[in-house]
């Protein structure tokens, strides 16, 4: 009874008293203890979590339960810093760090009565798109092909988080999302991942691998999940300047999964021979779906999207280079001693970063150095506008773009890819949305022939989750994919 | 200019980390792998296009001049590698 | 070395007197015990963020207008990346291409002639902490009070040639922001500091290579720092040798200036905007509102002064150059006599001030005192000499200005007639000296108004007794 719950059915289940949170959260913590081989928690929040659970139990046993997150366990990326726990983003350079305040995200979560599980590996600092950068080793996707015993990524940088959701270890999670870092690995997963429009979620309390990029969002089994997660997690945050000041939305209550009269655009852009037939087929199916439910399907144009990722491999590390400076031995982390300060700045920080962590922080501050900055960064910033552009063009005409959410399947974790930019392409569909700032979702349409997961994605224009989790919906009960792997890791 | 070992040993200096002889050429290869990426931008014209730094069309918002003092010295130094008299300490600097 | 010339343009840091920091609300006030005046923010805990203070962007744009520069409605935070242990961030948020203000300029004096110093610019900047070198041979301590506190960089064109000039130019700027109260301009606790940048160059000749002195906190300092800088860029020119262009210290001890070892490293900032903070976009209306607001400011006041007080440009000057003294001077001068107010600001009480060393809010007199003082004089109570007495007696004591005459007896002859009758008794004791001014030695009048105020200890009222004596010797 307790597998495989999502938030609305366990909710019922605590509301009807048929199940205590208690019963569920140490249902979880058994699953977290014996599914380590998938590596998906850094720490594991065990006494918290009873504890919380109890007080739920209390509440409801007054009939004072909060709402439906009472009693929830979830799970969170290791890059949202939480109050007495080890809050590491998968570095070695934070891997005794032990933050004295709780992020917004998981205060939202921890006041609405959701119980915190523990803490998710992901790529270091949420660089990367297979999980593989994290110091405390790869995670390994619950999902395998039909035809290979090999260990598969589970995508990145929320492959915690996505693994976890697909291997139940918790009924939903929270990652971020700085180029695709929550579609993507729900897409290798078969989970529901969503990026919400930037400045809907405080990054209070998020480590900061871009800025002007990261974004928190659930990853959930359904798209109702997705939205009460969304509900919880969002709203305005003076204590970021980057926190949008427009009202919070009742996006649970509110979905509708109608998509009758919308029109959904198709980019050209997003198509080549490149990308796997099933993947097409999938796409396809998706196009079928919406049309034959209502919806009108129109071919777009997004003529600047094959610079959204080179722009984005300057945006990003630029910002992450200079976010990455604070980690210096000096008021936290890591430290190793040395007689002269910046030779222990030098220290620390090369035993601290892994190498894709260094590469990116040496390539941003190249972007930026003087004699650079107009090539590369400007430029990025105004190739950034043009692509902001080809979308608000784009949203006068349709009310929706419907993308596949990754240009292949997950891959086998031992695969070694030399060249730093073949990993790059992981994110191609995913990274124009960013730097627009757009909300997007990946959701689960299937599988492939090797009975892999693949997501499609939709995109809607700034602050219209509401409409983008509708039509979420409308695929989702038009689909009926079921997000649950065969257990080989117990 | 060439991007070469030396930009790569002064780029290391500037975001102070320290590369050792061995880790110098794979890093300088996936640096040129990586620029060569990025340098597809320059034939894309982008004359009379302002830059957005951030998406977010909204104007700055201003914090009232409150002050309160909310962290502890304690609670600041919980997590620092090492410290004196309520001071953060690093190996001496002469300026 | 009058063919050689200087050239000198400063860029002066200023604390905005806001209660919080500028990015945090953590406290600024100064003494605190070390780091307990750190937020997470201030600290660069991972994950936090910036939110700005609307205080200091107005007490920036009252500043701007103050230094009669341009407002610009939008301005753009930027991040400048180096690393330094007081710097928790890795960088420091400032502003680079678009600055809050734009161009300004002030107007200074020297010797009587008036000279306009250009203003380049004026950003919001965080301060970093402090270091502190001195607590272990091993080791430097780091404290974050300091760190995100809001200071105005104040850049000017390179438009100085002189140390007297930098001086003035630095006074004028921190006059002008106390009188906006925009910062508070206390050099000692660092609150206005100043990085000067000095070249030399023979007449007519390209400008020279320049050194930057860093963090100069006194007036003394800054004409110091200097007169060494100039003497030895030209030595070093003279013997045919290169001014290396670096930033220097200034040590106090030895009245020289030497190379700083930490920033040998060849700096490159790669400032770009900070991606936490939105443009900063400012309503017209708010800064006209600002405008509106001003108070008078020095050379205004001082114009005002010389016309309505009628008192000459030195005094008017001195009196303006603070605005707490200007208005302790009005408050003295109201109703009363100009000159004799002048004089008992400027050179009495001041003279006291620099003594005790005290800054006019801590004056031992008020100016309601010192003004009770000034009628007694006024009105013949006491003579200026008494006057003097009970001044130092008023700086010593709570007791009221007519107390202390009392106390004293300080009050003067005026009566005619009581003061005839020591006249009498000086001329009858001196004959001699009688007949001598009779025959035209007139200079003798100051010897018998002499014996008069030895024989009556000071009090015979002088006006009064000069004019007597005058009276009887010329019958």
């Amino acid at each position: 009874m307790l597998d495989n719950l999502t938030i609305l059915e366990a909710s019922k289940l605590i509301d009807e008293k048929k199940v205590s949170a208690l019963e569920i959260t140490n249902s979880y913590l058994k699953k977290i203890e014996d599914s380590k081989k998938l590596n998906c928690f850094i720490t594991v929040s065990h006494d918290k979590a009873v504890h919380a659970a109890k007080e739920t139990d209390n509440r409801v046993s007054k009939n004072n339960r909060i709402g439906p997150m009472d009693g929830i366990p979830l799970a969170y990326k290791d890059l949202f810093c939480t109050k007495d726990t080890l809050t590491t983003a998968s570095s070695k350079i934070l891997s005794n760090f032990i933050p004295t305040y709780e992020s917004t995200v998981t205060n939202n979560c921890i006041n609405k009565g959701a119980i915190t599980l523990g803490k998710l590996n992901c790529d270091e600092f949420a660089m990367g798109s297979t999980n593989k950068t994290s110091f405390y080793g790869p995670v390994v996707n619950p999902w395998k092909s039909l035809d290979s015993d090999e260990e598969l990524v589970p995508g990145g940088s929320s492959g915690g988080s996505a693994a976890s959701v697909a291997a139940d270890l918790c009924i939903a999670s929270i990652g971020t999302d700085t180029g695709g870092s929550i579609r993507q690995p729900a897409s290798f997963t078969g989970a529901v991942g969503l990026k919400p429009t930037y400045g809907r979620v405080s990054r209070w309390g998020t480590i900061a691998f871009a800025s002007s990029l990261d974004q928190a969002g659930p990853i959930s089994k359904t798209v109702e999940d997705a939205a009460i997660l969304l509900q919880t997690i969002s709203g305005h945050d003076n204590k970021d300047s980057t926190s949008s000041q427009k009202p919070n939305e009742h996006y649970f209550s509110n979905l509708n999964s109608s998509v009758k009269n919308l029109k959904i655009g198709i980019p050209k852009e997003y198509m080549s021979d490149d990308l796997p037939l099933e993947i097409q087929n999938y796409w396809n199916e998706g196009k079928k779906i919406l049309s034959e439910n209502g919806a009108e399907i129109i071919e777009i144009s997004l003529p600047h999207t094959k610079t959204a990722l080179p722009a984005y491999y300057i945006i990003a590390p630029a910002e992450a280079s200079s976010n990455l400076s604070r980690y210096d031995g000096v008021k936290y982390g890591l430290r190793t001693n040395e007689k002269n300060l910046i030779k222990m700045y030098e220290s620390t920080r090369s035993d601290g970063f892994g190498d894709e962590v260094k590469r990116r922080i040496m390539i941003g501050t190249y972007v930026l150095s003087s004699g650079y900055y107009d090539a590369y960064y400007l430029k990025a910033q105004k190739i950034r506008s043009l692509i902001k552009k080809d979308f608000d063009n784009v949203f006068k005409d349709v009310n929706a773009i419907l993308t596949p959410a990754t240009p292949n399947t997950a891959f086998a974790i031992d695969k070694e890819e030399k060249d730093p930019v073949k990993n790059y392409l992981n994110d191609i569909f995913t990274v124009p949305i960013n730097l627009a700032g757009l909300p997007a979702i990946s959701i689960p349409f299937g599988l492939d022939k090797k009975g892999l997961p693949v997501g499609m994605q939709l995109i809607t224009n700034s602050f219209e989750e509401q409409l983008l989790l509708n039509i979420a919906k409308n695929i989702q009960d038009s689909i009926n994919f079921k997000n649950e792997p065969k257990c080989w890791w117990k | 200019m060439e991007f070469d070992k030396n930009s790569t040993i002064k780029l290391a200096k500037l975001a102070r980390l320290s590369v050792n002889d061995n880790q110098l050429n794979s890093l300088e290869k996936d640096l040129k792998s990586i620029l060569k990426f990025i340098d597809q931008l320059k034939e894309i014209n982008t004359e009379d296009i302002d830059p957005t730094s951030n998406s977010l069309d909204q104007k700055l918002i201003l914090r009232d001049d409150i002050a309160e003092n909310t962290l502890s010295n304690e609670d600041l130094l919980k997590n620092v590698p090492e410290s004196e008299l309520g001071f953060f300490v690093v190996p001496k600097v002469i300026e | 070395m009058d063919d050689w010339q200087t050239v000198i343009g400063i860029e002066i840091h200023a604390q905005v007197n806001s209660k919080s920091k500028l990015f945090s609300s953590s406290s600024t006030d100064f003494g605190s015990a070390p780091n307990t005046q750190v937020s997470l923010v201030d600290a660069a805990m991972p994950g936090m963020l910036p939110v700005i203070n609307k205080f200091c962007i107005e007490q920036a744009i009252k500043s701007g207008l103050g230094l009669n520069a341009k407002i610009n409605n939008k301005s753009i935070f930027d991040r400048k990346n180096y690393f330094y242990q007081d710097l928790p961030q890795g960088y420091q948020i400032s502003q680079f291409k678009d600055p809050i203000v734009g161009e300004g300029s002030v107007e200074i004096e020297i010797e009587g002639i008036t000279k306009t110093i250009g203003i380049e610019r004026l950003h919001l900047e965080q301060d970093a902490g402090k270091s502190l070198h001195d607590q272990d041979p091993n080791l430097t301590f780091v404290d974050l009070n300091r760190s995100g506190i809001a200071l105005m960089e104040i850049v000017s064109k390179p438009d100085m040639s002189s140390s007297d000039e930098a001086i003035a130019y630095v006074r004028k700027v921190r006059s002008i922001l106390r009188y906006l109260d925009t910062c508070d301009g206390n050099m000692e606790q660092g609150s206005l500091r100043a990085d000067v940048n000095v070249s030399v160059r023979k007449k007519g000749e390209e400008l020279g290579t320049r050194c930057e002195i860093k963090n100069l906190n006194s007036f003394k300092h800054i004409g110091a720092a200097i007169n060494f800088e100039v003497d030895r860029q030209i030595k070093i020119i003279e013997r045919g040798e290169q001014v290396k262009q670096e930033t220097r210290l200034y040590e106090v001890v030895s009245n020289k200036t030497r190379s700083m070892r930490s920033k040998e490293d060849a700096h490159d900032y790669r400032y770009f905007p900070d991606p936490d903070l939105l443009p900063l976009q400012l309503e017209q209306d708010w800064i006209e509102k600002i405008k509106k607001s001003l108070p008078e400011l020095p050379d205004e006041k001082k114009l005002r002064f010389i016309n309505f007080y009628k008192i000459s440009g030195y005094d008017a000057e001195v009196l303006t150059s603070d605005r707490r003294i200007s208005e302790f001077f009005e408050e003295v001068a109201k109703n009363r006599s100009s000159k004799l107010s002048v004089s008992w600001v400027a050179s009495e009480l001041f003279a006291v001030l620099n003594k005790l060393n005290l800054n006019i809010e801590n004056s031992p007199v008020s100016s309601s005192q010192l003004g009770e003082l000034i009628d007694e004089i006024e009105n013949g109570t006491i003579s200026n000499r008494a006057a003097k007495e009970v001044f130092e007696e008023m700086c010593n004591s709570e007791k009221s200005v007519k107390d202390i005459i009392d106390d004293k007896g300080l009050v003067q002859i005026s009566d005619t007639s009581e003061i005839e009758i020591f006249i009498n008794k000086v001329l009858e004791d001196n004959p001699e000296n009688v007949e001598k001014y009779k025959n035209g030695k007139t200079k003798l009048l100051g010897f018998f108004i002499g014996e008069v105020m030895k024989a009556t200890k000071g009090k015979a009222n002088p006006g009064l007794l000069n004019q007597i004596v005058k009276k009887k010797l010329d019958n």
